[in-house]
């Protein structure tokens, strides 16, 4: 504090203060360029210590050197590349320079991942050198001797909280009119900022080439080079064109490597180079303009798949199509069409190929809906998912009933050929093409619950992109679906092959019934739990009136009064469960959680399974535990297979229990937004999906396949780092 | 029967490893969500059909924060635009224990005494919201118009600084998208990389 009265007196006599200011700064100027001292080149902030860097002793005329900005940082605490990633801003620096002097821009070394929880930033920690490429001119002369280099630097230092900072730092050098004979160097200087220089990025060599094509989900980054690294970083230099905490897959291959980068979502644009800093693990960097190349020259098979391009995604739709023909709740469906094939086989070919494009076209328009729906919801802002229909009491209670009506059919208890439609000849071609068309309706809702399990990579895809992506995978799918009746009704010589009509039909058409009655079953323990058990009874009581239906169609077949009457209590069968549903049905999610749990408590001892929510996730991992989670649902019938033959056998449960793997089930019978997001962030939209955590959140989640055997969650869980490292502190801590 | 069943479960594993990204998307519906805020008062976004909606990543101990509070720059959006008829949600997703945590009764002593004037401030420690918006940084700004379309997400201005003396010479997007979408006008600018410190999610440390 100065006194009063000096202050005042100070006021007076401005004059002399200044002046005496002035010598004292001088003074002190004077004796800071005499001593040479870099001191002012170094500056102690918060966590770190930054200094200037200026190799050469002197400066004179026609001189190039390198000088760097140096920090030196507490352990866990970090400054930024030049694109930061998720958050953080790089170094700056403002020169002051004598005339004659000019500094190039700073210069970035590679930098380091440093994730932060779902985030992931890009830069340094310990310590850095930025180096900056100085040159003085010729026209520099030693007038304003010694020269003042100085620079305003800004930074923002981060580890769990962020700090800026600044500093001005200054060095002087002794200014030369002519390069000396021996010129003075400051070594340690000029070997760490060329320690730094050696991590800077090169311009890739002219032999190698750096290339990219786009995927749905992002960029294949193609590197063609000498040598074939077993793994690569990319670091973009633009800031929203990748998404910078996905994780960056690699394919080495025999002359270079790929690398599968994940777009940023809000992605504005296509872009035309991909531009960026290529680390490979040997410490080289190379700076690469990437260009886009349409021929991904995909030199293998895997990386397209585990890409899921478009193409490979409805390959696989297609492919899975033809295999839903052989499920055991499409099978009978098929059978029926099969039988038909063989009593029209007599039948002209054109009327087969119509047949078979119609019951195509079947299939292909329920797909379509199907589709169109789920995208209409989705656009209105509905979390669903492929199976949603079974979240549904009165979709479930419906499909239970056609099923059953089905089963009365095949079992014998009427003829669907003569009782629904008219025997009049005339009528026989339109109903054998209605036929034909609702066939396939009827073979695309049976196998809805069967397309899950097999095609949930496929159709989360789908799902995912636009919808233009999302019709041409279940086009494919309907198509793949459609296809071995399409050829048979092409190749009509191959239907030969089929035995001639008799009484064998009739046999095998009531054993297909067995089948019917036992989804019926599964139908109707999925609806009690979704409905609960008051609404059963309205299911079961409409069943019974399917019956006398089906009785009134079988007993007098083709008279329009029993069919009007038919019709009616048909009608009333319907009303009966849609009323019960709303009136007595109780779907709650608390209700169905228990129940499934009640059930899976039969074969595991104290159940180790805890519900799945988002929280209970993040609590888990935070605590160092990996975590297991089973996404399930009692209407998905594979769901409830591997929970009892793989999760549930003694040797997993043990392993699972001994592991210290924390195990949440997400139980998806009744609609949940927070387990269908949990499943998009995995890229898939239905269940069965079994995810595994590792304990560190910035480590990707491992999603196993739909298909379980016990080794594939041994092996899953062996590959998890060790959990008695939870303790430690998470290493890189941004 | 057997052998394409044994396969196809293989290339579905394979097809399944690549994860997507569940970011909210520019133009795209704002996925909807509830929260309680400093005075115990629930907000669903859906609520808010019909208005235009700000969310505001805050966590008052970040100095990129801090430069638009201490500078008076966000109070003064937050007046502009909540006197018009938007409703602006700041959101605190800083987990419990981490910078820019704050119980009910300290956030709103804070927001007294910088004269903060949102329509609520939302309390997320779980991180639920921010997760769901995928929130990076502090400010992370969000603007949904009154179909619940997301319309810019991003950068509150064009300087990713701390410095409050850049704040008069500094574009501000979220003015801008506001001003733009009343206007009828398409948004200029839709979506910015937000910068800031990182949100203090659970586990981030």
């Amino acid at each position: 504090m100065i006194a009063e009265p000096q202050m005042r007196a100070r006021l007076r006599t401005p004059l002399f203060s200044s002046l005496l200011l002035a010598v004292v700064c001088a003074a002190l100027c004077a004796a800071s360029a005499s001593a040479q001292s870099d001191a002012h080149a170094t500056a102690s902030a918060q966590h770190l210590t930054v200094s200037l860097l200026v190799p050469p002793r002197q400066l004179y005329p026609g001189q190039t050197f390198t000088a760097g900005l140096d920090f030196r940082l507490e352990p866990h605490w970090h400054v930024y590349w030049t694109n930061a990633g998720d958050s953080g801003e790089p170094p700056t620096i403002d020169w002051k320079l004598p005339p004659s002097i000019t500094a190039g821009p700073m210069q970035f070394p590679a930098p380091a991942r440093l994730p932060l929880g779902p985030l992931m930033d890009f830069g340094y920690e310990n310590e850095v050198v930025f180096p900056i490429p100085i040159q003085v001119a010729s026209d520099f002369h030693s007038a304003r001797n010694p020269a003042v280099l100085s620079a305003h630097v800004g930074w923002l230092v981060c580890s769990a909280v962020c700090i800026p900072g600044k500093a001005d730092l200054s060095l002087t050098r002794p200014a030369l009119n002519a390069a000396p004979a021996a010129p003075s160097i400051d070594a340690d200087a000029q070997s760490l900022i060329a320690r730094f220089q050696n991590k800077l990025p090169q311009p890739l060599p002219a032999a190698d080439s750096a290339t990219f094509s786009t995927t749905p989900q992002g960029f294949v980054l193609d590197l063609r080079t000498n040598s074939s690294p077993s793994s690569a970083q990319f670091f973009p230099l633009d800031s929203t064109v990748v998404a910078n905490a996905a994780p960056q897959p690699a394919h080495p291959l025999r002359n270079g490597i790929q690398l599968a980068l994940t777009k940023d979502e809000n992605i504005q644009g296509k872009p035309h180079q991909l531009n960026g800093v290529l680390e490979l693990p040997s410490g080289a960097a190379y700076l690469i303009h990437a260009t886009l190349t349409t021929a991904a020259g995909a030199p293998s098979l895997s990386l397209p798949l585990r890409q899921g391009g478009l193409a490979a995604s409805a390959l696989l739709a297609f492919l899975g199509g033809i295999l839903l023909n052989l499920m055991p709740c499409v099978f009978p469906v098929l059978f029926i069409k099969g039988l038909a094939l063989v009593q029209s086989s007599q039948q002209e070919r054109h009327r087969l190929r119509a047949h078979g494009w119609v019951y195509t076209l079947g299939i292909l328009i329920s797909f379509w809906i199907v589709v169109a729906v789920l995208l209409i919801l989705r656009a209105a802002g509905r979390q669903l998912g492929w199976g949603f229909q079974f979240q549904s009491p009165i979709f479930l209670a419906l499909m239970a009933m056609l099923l059953f009506f089905l089963g009365l059919a095949l079992a014998g208890q009427f003829e669907i050929g003569l009782s629904l439609t008219s025997a009049g000849g005339s009528l026989a071609q339109k109903h054998g093409y209605a036929g034909s068309f609702f066939t396939g309706v009827l073979a695309v809702i049976v196998a809805t619950p069967c397309t899950a399990p097999f095609m949930g990579a496929a159709i989360g895809y789908a799902l995912s992109h636009s919808p233009l992506v999302s019709f041409t995978v279940f086009t494919a799918l309907a198509l793949g679906l459609a296809i071995p009746y399409l050829l048979l009704a092409y190749f009509p010589g191959w239907a030969r092959l089929l035995p001639k009509p008799g009484a064998w039909m009739e046999i095998l058409k009531q054993a297909v019934a067995v089948p019917i009655f036992a989804t019926v079953i599964w139908l109707v323990w999925v609806f009690t739990q979704v409905a609960g058990a008051a609404a059963l009874m309205g299911l079961l009581a409409a069943f019974l009136l399917l019956a006398i239906a089906g009785w009134f169609f079988g007993r007098w077949p083709g008279r329009a009064i029993p069919r009007l009457a038919a019709a009616f209590v048909l009608i009333a069968a319907i009303v009966t469960s849609v009323w019960t549903v709303n009136t007595l049905g109780e779907p709650s999610p608390a209700q169905t959680a228990s129940l499934v749990s009640d059930v899976t408590q039969g074969k595991i001892a104290p159940s180790a399974w805890q519900p799945f929510t988002p929280a209970a996730l993040a609590d888990a991992r935070t605590h160092g535990h990996a975590v297991f989670v089973d996404f399930t649902a009692s209407w998905c019938l594979s769901c409830q297979v591997n929970e009892r033959l793989i999760l549930d056998r003694a040797d997993v449960e043990r392993k699972l229990h001994d592991s210290g793997v924390t195990l949440l089930r997400a139980d998806w019978t009744n609609q949940d937004p927070d387990i269908t997001r949990a499943l998009a962030a995995l890229g898939r939209s239905g269940v069965p999906t079994y995810a595994i955590y590792p304990a560190d959140p910035s480590a990707p989640p491992q999603v196993l396949p739909t298909v379980l055997t016990p080794g594939i969650v041994l092996d899953a869980l062996k590959s998890l780092p060790q959990q008695n490292t939870a303790s430690n502190p998470p290493s890189s801590t941004p | 029967m057997t052998h394409p069943r044994r396969t196809l479960p293989v290339l579905a594993a394979v097809l399944a490893c690549t994860l997507a990204a569940f970011a909210v998307r520019v133009g795209t519906q704002a996925p909807n969500f509830t929260g309680t805020d400093t005075h115990g008062q629930t907000h669903t976004l859906s609520q808010y059909h019909g208005q235009y909606v700000v969310l505001e990543w805050t966590n008052n101990g970040c100095p990129f924060t801090r430069k638009h509070y201490e500078s008076g720059n966000m109070q003064a959006l937050q007046k502009k635009w909540t006197s018009r008829g938007v409703i602006w949600l700041t959101i605190l997703s800083s987990a419990p224990g981490q910078q820019g945590y704050m119980t009910a009764s300290d956030e709103n002593a804070y927001m007294a005494r910088e004269h903060a004037a949102p329509t609520a401030a939302i309390l997320d420690p779980t991180g639920a919201i921010g997760h769901l918006y995928d929130a990076k940084t502090t400010p992370d700004m969000v603007v949904i118009d009154p179909n619940g379309k997301v319309i810019y997400e991003g950068a509150i201005d064009d300087h990713p600084t701390t410095d409050p003396a850049d704040i008069p010479h500094s574009k501000n997007y979220v003015d801008a998208a506001l001003s733009e979408a009343m206007d009828g006008q398409p948004i200029a600018v839709a979506y910015t990389r937000s910068y800031g410190c990182s949100v203090k999610y659970a586990g981030a440390e």
